[in-house]
């Protein structure tokens, strides 16, 4: 599945997600990431979030899409970071 | 599904927080924005440009199963980065070199190899001969060539019968291909951009079979139709024959027919010509697209990449020898 997670998480531990985050998706604006994940790689990943984050504080949404194609994706003025294979 | 990675600019590759780090170089030694790649996300890395990186990393590729494959200037397939084998299977080694020591048994898989390949090169030029190209000779020649691959007993008439048929496929991409000359198939070096091409994307195709059977219990060493040489990967070879006509040819006849691909894409050496950066990059895009796109498998009765079709295709080499069931080469049927 094709997924966008964005987070919102106290100063202290916010380090911790982006760097969690890296590893499984790529990173497109401050706490906004988005990429092709499995299910399994997906539970994974939430539950090493879960173990960051503060419940009663902190926030982390996931927007789902079945496929990269169903999703149309508009930037307007920069691009920080393109997720082309090419580099 | 993972992806692979195409590296072109020169730049240092690292292991940060237990992901990757890639920081660009420029020609005065000045680095760029780092971009962090997602590392459960990489099935490998395909290195065109020149990287840096030390061995903390290639452990860190190494834990995570991820491979990295070099090509030299040239394009040349230089070698691999990959992780220890993590499907060794005894039964499976000994099954091989048991098939390729026996003239019969070796004979019957190199025979199935060449008449697959045959198939999907004959396939390859009826589509364009039902669109108005005469390709009529051509096809009746591979015909009676292919007739002839059963009764073969050696393995160097097979290879002649290969060869021949070869040839006379190569005729065809004159007629095919609008404004590109073949001259015949030259290679180390190519001497035309056609040849370029073709040298490219057997590269690819070889370099892509040779991933597929890490991922399985198969030797890549131990081949059948290739004799097993040194320091080669000879039954990524085999396998190559096969998906050739299908990944490379086809991709090299829509790139040059549409003109994604002209001229000026290729450096021209007094008596060589090879892919300019832009021209391989056109190319492999169209040929990581072509992975991608799935088709719906006929027996297995589901959705199967090109890409997975070649592990499919090492899957039933595996049955065959393991006497489970006899194999019979992929031909394409769409």
């Amino acid at each position: 599945m094709y997924i966008i997670l964005v987070y919102d998480i106290g100063e202290k531990r916010v380090g911790k997600m982006l760097k969690l985050c890296r590893k499984y998706l790529n990173w497109i604006q401050n706490s906004v990431f988005e990429g092709e994940i499995t299910e399994v790689k997906y539970k994974e990943l939430i539950i090493y979030a879960k173990k960051i984050m503060k419940i009663e504080e902190d926030s982390l949404i996931v927007f789902k899409s079945r496929e990269e194609k169903w999703l149309d994706k508009e930037v307007i003025g920069q691009e920080r970071n393109d997720l082309d294979t090419f580099i | 599904m993972k992806k692979t990675y195409y590296l072109f600019n020169p730049g240092r590759m690292s292991r940060k927080d237990n992901t990757l780090k890639f920081t660009p170089v420029d020609e005065s030694g000045k680095e760029g924005m780092p971009k962090y790649i997602p590392v459960e996300g990489v099935s490998d890395f395909y290195c065109f440009g020149s990287l840096d990186a030390n061995s903390a990393l290639y452990n860190f590729l190494g834990k995570n199963g991820i491979s990295v494959h070099f090509f030299d200037y040239y394009e040349h397939y230089t070698g691999s980065f990959q992780s220890k084998e993590y499907l060794l299977a005894g039964k499976m080694q000994i099954n091989q070199t048991q098939h390729y020591l026996h003239t019969g048994k070796r004979m019957a898989i190199a025979q199935k190899l060449i008449t697959g390949a045959a198939f999907n090169m004959s396939k390859n030029l009826k589509y364009y001969h039902n669109r108005g190209k005469d390709l009529e000779i051509q096809l009746t020649k591979i015909d009676l060539y292919a007739q002839e691959i059963e009764n073969t007993t050696t393995i160097s008439g097979l290879m002649g019968i290969e060869g021949n048929i070869r040839q006379v496929y190569y005729q065809a991409f004159d007629i095919i291909i609008k404004d590109h000359a073949m001259e015949g198939r030259s290679k180390q070096p190519p001497m035309n951009e056609l040849n370029a091409l073709i040298s490219f994307g057997n590269m690819m195709c070889y370099t892509l079979c040779l991933d597929q059977i890490y991922h399985t219990q198969l030797n890549p060493t131990i081949s059948f139709l290739h004799e097993p040489g040194y320091r080669r990967y000879s039954l990524a070879l085999d396998l190559a024959e096969i998906f050739k006509p299908i990944l490379v040819d086809r991709i090299i006849f829509r790139v040059l027919n549409k003109k994604e691909i002209q001229s000026k894409d290729f450096d021209f050496h007094v008596n060589k010509v090879i892919l300019k950066e832009s021209g391989k990059k056109v190319f492999i895009r169209a040929f990581e697209e072509r992975l991608n796109e799935t088709i719906k498998h006929r027996t297995l009765n589901k959705q199967v990449s090109y890409k997975s079709l070649v592990k499919l295709e090492c899957y039933k080499l595996s049955k065959h020898l393991l006497e489970m069931e006899t194999y019979q080469p992929f031909k394409i049927w769409w």
